[in-house]
């Protein structure tokens, strides 16, 4: 019984939890979901009737017959008391804050104080833009040590680097001299961190949290597919943050995949197609490619990091072609038991699902071009690693690439065909447990740009093939395949759905 | 009630019909505020402001809230007073300024790289003081935005914004720790605070 509504729960279910499936948020600083509990912040405190003074909701396990109050005038005046206490010795620096917009201080100060400082004596100083590793700085004014980055480090990547010093206002969060915040999981921490004592180095500065839009999709750094959300302004990205799902990555994801946005920046993107060096339009470079590669003896190159329907359109032109079908990839790397897989390929499963003949030895593949064993090239994607000879081979070939920015390759390439980037269409990938990811589109792909299985279902059209999908269709019938309510409302959605600001989304953190 | 239709009857007399009279009364007051003004010793409440002469102080004759042309103010070591915290931009109706960050690599931390306003863009509605935190931008200048032959000209960089600036010594986040002894009725919610 919560204010008078009652509710059942799962068996160990705490009062903080069991309140949110009513829809009443009680304020937490130190109290994580994926973390243990520390109740160290006594932020959520509230009234149980029969307990002789207040508990943190945190904390208390709802038991049979339980009765609680989360508002009364005695939890709301704890509340803004804890909250004064938190205050007494933050800087409130928020103009140059990065979390200010996000911050989890803010939010509640205006939610449950609401009153100007009481102190008069000079705050306590500490050590402010500490460089404590690869990818974070600290700032120990701003730190509310409520410890969920110390868990964290703790209990996610179990490397324990952080830890909190001393006693009373002299309490601080820091790390050993002889140690750095470096492990490939270490910006969760700015995720997490309520306030801004824990930011970014790459997001440092860069743009303030509510000029952003978030946009749901997936990242494309690994087989995990972790689910994230694209931060975003107009057309360039600012950053990645990871998003709850519980099957797959959790809360968390590393820092690798957080820097993938980088290959959406607009500088590197190619906006036209290309025929010869020379920039023609969309149409009349598809009808060009189409003339080139008919009746040749072709190749096509598959992509294990372009979304399936791409994959299963570039199928279609490779049944047209009568095609000898290869698969790109990226090379391994980085591996952990934790969420990083050696497989870098966010959708290797889904390409070859749409080619399960496809021979993934490039090295055949550059041979036989420089080898001149085809006539025909047609690349997925700008990642296939050829030879310098089989590159100089390319242009005198009918060479078409379909990709979303500049190579090595797409440079080496006849014909260009500007692509939409993963940042852009709606699409799927198949992860490693062989679930299917969706993508949604962030912003519109801007100048002649299109989604790759369209290019390729024109292409295929343009070649004299009836009744082939478009991207649409494949992915409705990848929804169906794979039973996905998610990608069937995004294919079936009549039209874009324009992403959320920041601060209208749900609160982080 | 009938509608009808009456007839007013318009009285001229001579000296309405020929104009005269009434172009005599008006040079004579123009004459007057002619002479008064060129060869008199002046008076308060002066009927004409020579706008635009070099010897005329705007500031003498607009109220201390005119909103002129903004200006960027600095602290004490002669840097920027902005932190480029991006509230003057977010609140701009006309999103006439644009601002990049970056970092200071001091104590500081954060300053402007650019900080860029379109004076042909922006309404004048003084916003952008209001959300200032950190008294940065000003728009006490008593100045107009002077006529401009191409429109570059009127996008004022931060070093133009800075050249009309002054040293601002406002305490961040208010008056500071003595605020209770320099404004003792401060906050009426902490009478006995």
């Amino acid at each position: 019984m919560i204010d008078g509504q009652e509710v059942t729960v799962r068996k160990g279910t705490n009062v903080l939890e069991a309140a949110k499936l009513l829809g009443k948020d009680i304020s937490h600083f130190c109290y994580h979901p994926g973390l243990s509990i520390a109740a160290s912040c006594r932020q959520c405190l509230v009234e149980i009737e029969k307990a002789p003074k207040l508990t943190p909701s945190c904390q208390a396990i709802v038991a049979d017959g339980m009765v609680v109050h989360t508002d009364s005038p005695r939890v709301q005046e704890a509340r803004r008391q804890m909250l004064e206490f938190t205050l007494k010795n933050h800087p409130v620096d928020c103009p140059i804050c990065d979390k200010a917009g996000e911050c989890i201080l803010q939010r509640h100060y205006m939610d449950h104080d609401h009153r100007l400082s009481r102190v008069d004596v000079p705050k306590v100083r500490k050590a402010k833009h500490k460089d404590i590793g690869r990818e974070i700085v600290l700032d120990q004014e701003r730190c509310i040590l409520c410890s969920r980055c110390v868990r964290f480090c703790e209990e996610v990547p179990k490397t324990a680097e952080l830890g909190m010093m001393f006693r009373g206002d002299r309490e601080i969060l820091d790390i050993d001299d002889n140690r750095r915040l470096d492990n490939p999981y270490s910006l969760n921490v700015v995720d997490i961190c309520p306030v801004g004592a824990l930011t970014s180095k790459d997001f440092r500065f860069k743009i303030r949290a509510w000029e952003l839009h978030a946009t749901a999709t997936t990242c494309n750094g690994c087989a995990t597919g972790c689910a994230i959300e694209l931060h975003h302004k107009d057309t360039r990205a600012y950053r990645i943050v990871p998003r709850l799902d519980p099957d797959v990555n959790s809360y968390w994801m590393c820092d690798a995949g957080r820097m993938t946005y980088k290959e959406l920046d607009p500088d590197l993107r190619i906006h036209h197609a290309r025929v010869d060096g020379e920039t023609a339009p969309l149409a009349e470079a598809i009808a060009e490619a189409a003339r080139r590669l008919r009746g040749k003896r072709t190749a096509v190159v598959y992509s294990a990091v372009e979304t399936t329907e791409a994959n299963l359109a570039l199928a279609e032109v490779a049944k047209v072609l009568d095609a000898t079908e290869f698969l790109a990839r990226r090379p391994e790397g980085e591996v952990d038991d934790l969420l990083q897989d050696a497989d870098k390929n966010p959708n290797l499963r889904g390409a070859r699902r749409a080619a399960p003949d496809a021979s993934d030895h490039m090295d055949q593949l550059a041979l036989e071009i420089a080898g001149a064993a085809y006539e025909a090239v047609v690349f997925l994607g700008g990642l296939a690693p050829l030879s310098d000879v089989a590159r100089q081979r390319l242009s005198s070939l009918a060479s078409v690439c379909i990709t979303d920015r500049r190579s090595e390759l797409s440079d080496a390439c006849a014909i260009v065909l500007p692509a939409a980037s993963w940042a852009e269409v709606v699409g799927s990938y198949v992860n490693r447990q062989n679930r299917l990811r969706v993508l949604r589109p962030a912003f519109p792909p801007l100048a002649d740009r299109r989604h790759p299985a369209d290019l390729l279902h024109h292409l295929a059209v343009a070649l004299g093939a009836t009744d082939v999908p478009d991207a649409r269709a494949h992915a409705r019938a990848l929804a169906e395949a794979y039973e996905s309510d998610e990608l069937r409302a995004l294919v079936d959605a009549a039209e874009d759905v324009r992403p959320p600001l920041l601060r209208w989304a749900h609160m982080r953190g | 009630m009938t509608i009808g239709v009456k007839e007013v009857k318009l009285e001229r007399t001579a000296a309405d019909q020929i104009f005269l009279p009434a172009i005599l009364e008006g040079l004579v007051t123009t004459a007057r505020h002619f002479f008064r003004n060129t060869f008199g010793k002046g008076q308060p409440g002066i009927d004409t402001i020579r706008y635009g002469e070099p010897d005329v102080r705007t500031e003498d004759y607009y109220p201390d809230r005119y909103r002129g042309v903004h200006r960027l103010m600095y602290r004490e070591d002669g840097t920027v007073r902005c932190v480029a915290c991006m509230c003057c931009s977010t609140v701009c109706p006309a999103k006439c300024i644009y601002i990049e960050a970056e970092d200071r690599h001091d104590d500081e931390e954060k300053a402007p790289r650019l900080f860029v306003i379109d004076e042909l863009k922006c309404v004048v509605c003084g916003l952008c003081v209001e959300a200032c935190p950190c008294d940065a931008i000003r728009m006490d200048t008593k100045t107009h935005m002077t006529a401009v032959e191409t429109r570059e000209e009127a996008v004022l960089s931060k070093i133009d914004l800075l050249k009309r600036g002054a040293p601002s010594v406002a305490v961040q986040g208010g008056l500071g720790p003595d605020y209770r002894k320099l404004q003792p009725d401060r906050d009426p919610r902490f009478p006995g605070a």
